[in-house]
């Protein structure tokens, strides 16, 4: 194996091209901006291990149980035996390249609690983990791309694979500067794209994270995963830009749940799951604090300020900064909202799809999470899932041989520049903002069948509409293209909700309120000529 | 009121100035206005014509990952983080960053960041401190956003110069403390790229939205 091609370079797509380079593999990764502004900066509250120097009475096995049980028990035993196995290696080596760890007076790292865990397991660096993480990877890259073995090149997007009978030999990427695309040939290419935001509009995230790469893989072949699970966190606050997130963090630090009745606080997690209910899973709390029907506050005031500035200093300074509260004084008042995908493209083991060569770790892939996502499981999922993908391919023989895709290379660049050429009387905002309306609509913490086939029918609409639009000059070439692979997402994600007859972790149907034995494992689905066809994964294919 | 934003169409035609009417609220980020003027399906202008979106750039809407600085009302700043009711006078004047090369509208080229921190060739290595604990100073110093604000009120930085700037010597204070034995070598080109240049106006640890104190890196490296 000689030449990776990694697109996307927030934590997993570092990850797996700084491992990639240990091996002596080229690893060009691409992102059209650089990984500063990747969405995985801004993961606040911490990454999951359980180490040497754990709480006691704590193990690996319990953080697999907690990890699969968090999933509602359809994330596989094996993947997740490994992800949970590595994690005291993954902190040795964040450590190792000189991630700044928050520290106890002895100068070793400590742990907090988080939702869903039996033990406090998770290391953080105050409320800015992501972003200490991401630091410490982008000088570990620099330090191969100084040897020659990585190459960070910014300014592209993906366009599409370059995929020949099952089998995928590098992608097509597009400049914006010079509005071109180019075909770049690769051994393995890795998909590191994250999750996918834009098809909600705005969420907690980034809205670099736009779900386009999946959508059209989907339309190329790639089978994809449990797209009806999609996590809401329940504590965010409303600012006039964005719902933003309230880091777990506060709950594991003692914060508390309560909404207000008689002019009496109720304490309702906690009067209803004991006193460890602030910190139950975050599926959970979200359709508590949903049916609570109201205002909830979340509060830490109660900790003196000293306490607050050193373990929660970004989050006391988004609540000034956006909305003029002092934590250490006040309650902060919380709702839910889209967070994280626990679905994606389906993987096996080492992170490869249905298409031989192509891989995909981090957000963008569905593993390890099941039906719910742990809070700290992901930055840890980001890393295992980026070094997996890298051993495998380090085994790889080299696949390029005499593969020539200069006709769908022309072809792509002859539709682009027929693009460009043309104007169109619909805006591409308008359709983007009309589907955010609808998945928000449709796919909120409830769901029920009537809601799902109509936005169904929403989304076929705005598919027909993005047929008709040429080119909508007022927005990048860009956003022009990848509308038709977040609507084609949009409808897949639609279709499993819809698929899916019963309620398990994120996925709540009120129509089948109960969790049903017949779909206890993954949904699957490909795109066969124009049509979306589902399937429940029961052999455990992609999940064992 | 009135928005005056300095807006470029691609990277090698001109900039020209065109204006925006808003009579919105004020507790609203700049980030939140061009969104809002971005919304409908045309944009009009304050003459009432047509135009085109305007072009900026934005990732978390958080103030962590430095995609939105622009210059506001002739401060840098991130838009996300900076309230119209904060700001002074009748007007808001938006333009892209000055010391870099203009890409669209409010977006900028700063790979320069980049390709400067990677010609010195600036990394850990290995995590193998010294005797000080600096934790909260280092921890303060990974935070970098590499916006370039502090770059944009440099008197001394111009885009593709030997002279680094303040997020070039908080880099080369983070290595110098997370690993002892590359001290010496780092101060070696902290000295070159930033060390020499240096004028200490100090106006980057004014705009830093993260508030590194590029000041205490220095006196660490200066030290020895
Ligand atoms: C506010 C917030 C807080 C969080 N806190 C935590 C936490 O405390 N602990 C935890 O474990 N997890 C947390 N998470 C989740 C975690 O941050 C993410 O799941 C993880 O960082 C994802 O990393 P990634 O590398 O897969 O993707 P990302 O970091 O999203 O990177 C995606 C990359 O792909 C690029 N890209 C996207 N589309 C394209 C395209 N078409 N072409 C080219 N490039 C493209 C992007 O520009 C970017 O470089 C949090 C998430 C959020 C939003
Ligand atoms: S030092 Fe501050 S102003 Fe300069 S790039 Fe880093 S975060 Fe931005
Ligand atoms: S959009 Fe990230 S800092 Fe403003």
């Amino acid at each position: 194996m000689k030449r990776v091609l990694i697109i996307g370079s927030g934590i997993s797509g570092l990850s797996c091209a700084i491992r990639c380079a240990g091996y002596g593999i080229h690893a060009t990764l691409i992102s059209p901006y650089p990984s500063e502004r990747a969405q995985s900066v801004m993961a606040a509250g911490g990454i999951n291990a359980v180490t040497e120097e754990c709480e006691e009475g704590d193990s690996v096995d319990s953080h697999i149980e907690n990890t699969l049980r968090g999933g509602a028990y359809i994330g596989g035993k094996k993947a997740v035996s490994g992800l949970c196995g590595n994690a005291e290696e993954i902190i040795r080596y964040l450590e190792s390249i000189g991630t700044v760890f928050t520290v106890g007076t002895d100068g070793r790292p400590y742990t907090r609690a988080f939702g869903g865990q039996t033990h406090k397991r998770t290391y953080f660096c105050g409320a800015s983990t992501g972003k200490q993480i991401v630091s410490a990877l982008v000088m570990e890259a620099r330090r191969y791309e100084g040897i020659g073995l990585i190459e960070r090149r910014m300014g592209l997007c993906f366009h599409s694979a370059l995929i020949k009978d099952g089998a995928c030999y590098g992608a097509l990427v597009f400049d914006e500067k010079t509005r071109t695309i180019e075909t770049v040939y690769s051994d393995c290419v890795v998909m590191a794209v994250g999750g996918q935001n834009s098809l909600f509009g705005k969420t907690t995230g980034s809205s670099l994270c736009d779900g386009y790469a999946a959508g059209r893989l989907f339309r190329q072949g790639a089978v994809l995963k449990n797209l009806e699970f999609i996590q809401y966190h329940p504590t965010t606050l409303e600012t006039s830009q964005k719902r933003i997130l309230i880091s777990e963090a506060v709950r594991g630090e003692g914060g508390r749940l309560f909404y207000t009745e008689d002019g009496k606080r109720v304490y309702f997690m906690e009067d209803k799951y004991g006193p460890n209910g602030n910190l139950m899973t975050r599926d959970v709390v979200s359709r508590e604090i949903y049916s609570a029907s109201k205002e909830v506050f979340l509060d830490i005031s109660f900790k003196d300020k000293q306490f607050i500035d050193s373990y929660l200093p970004e989050v006391r300074d988004i609540c000034r900064k956006f909305r003029n509260i002092d934590i250490s004084r006040e309650p902060i008042p919380v709702a839910p909202s889209v967070h994280f995908f626990m679905g994606g493209l389906a993987v096996n083991l080492n992170h490869e799809t249905n298409i031989r060569n192509l891989y995909a770790v981090g957000e963008c892939a569905s593993m390890y999470h099941g039906a719910n996502r742990l809070g700290g499981n992901s930055l840890l999922a980001a890393i295992y899932s980026g070094n997996i993908a890298a051993d495998d391919i380090s085994g790889r023989e080299s696949a390029l041989k005499n593969v020539d895709f200069k006709d769908m290379a022309d072809h792509a660049n002859m539709e682009l520049k027929g693009m460009l050429d043309s104007d169109s009387p619909f805006p591409v905002m308008y359709v983007r903002d009309m589907l955010a309306e609808t998945m928000r609509k449709h796919l909120g913490i409830v769901r029920t069948e009537e809601s799902l086939v109509k936005g169904i029918e929403d989304v076929e609409y705005d598919l027909s509409v993005s047929d008709r639009i040429k080119y909508d000059g007022s927005v990048s070439a860009y956003t022009n293209y990848s509308l038709k692979g977040i609507l084609t997402l949009a409808r897949a994600v639609l279709s499993c909700a819809k698929f899916r007859k019963e309620s398990r972790g994120a996925h709540y149907r009120s129509d089948y309120p109960k969790e049903s034995e017949e779909f206890g494992c993954a949904t699957l689905i490909s795109f066969d000529n124009g049509d979306y066809s589902i399937r429940s994964d029961k052999e455990g294919v992609y999940e064992s | 009121m009135k928005v005056r934003i300095l807006r470029c169409k691609t990277p090698d035609s001109d900039q020209y100035w065109e204006a925006f009417d808003y009579n919105g609220t004020t507790d609203i980020s700049v980030a939140g206005l061009l969104e809002f003027l971005n919304y409908n399906d045309d944009i009009i202008n304050d003459k009432g014509e047509k135009t085109t979106r305007i072009g900026w750039e934005c990732s978390c809407l958080q103030g962590v990952c430095g995609a939105c600085a622009m210059v506001i009302n002739d401060v840098p700043a991130l838009a996300c983080e900076t309230f119209i009711k904060d700001l002074k006078g009748e007007e808001i004047v938006l333009r892209p960053l000055r010391k870099f090369p203009v890409i669209h509208d409010l977006m900028v080229d700063r790979s320069m960041i980049q390709e400067n921190l990677k010609s010195a060739d600036i990394y850990i290595g290995e995590y193998k401190p010294g005797k000080k604990k600096e934790h909260a100073l280092q921890y303060n110093a990974a935070k970098c956003l590499k916006c370039g604000l502090c770059l944009e009120v440099c008197p001394n930085y111009t885009n593709g110069n030997t002279f680094y700037g303040a997020l070039f010597a908080n880099d080369c204070y983070l290595v110098a403390t997370r690993n002892a034995e590359k001290a010496k070598t780092i101060r070696k080109v902290y000295g070159e790229h930033f060390g020499r240049g240096c004028s200490k106006a100090l106006s980057c640890m004014d705009v830093c939205p993260v508030n590194i104190s590029t000041l205490a890196s220095m006196a660490k490296l200066n030290r020895g």
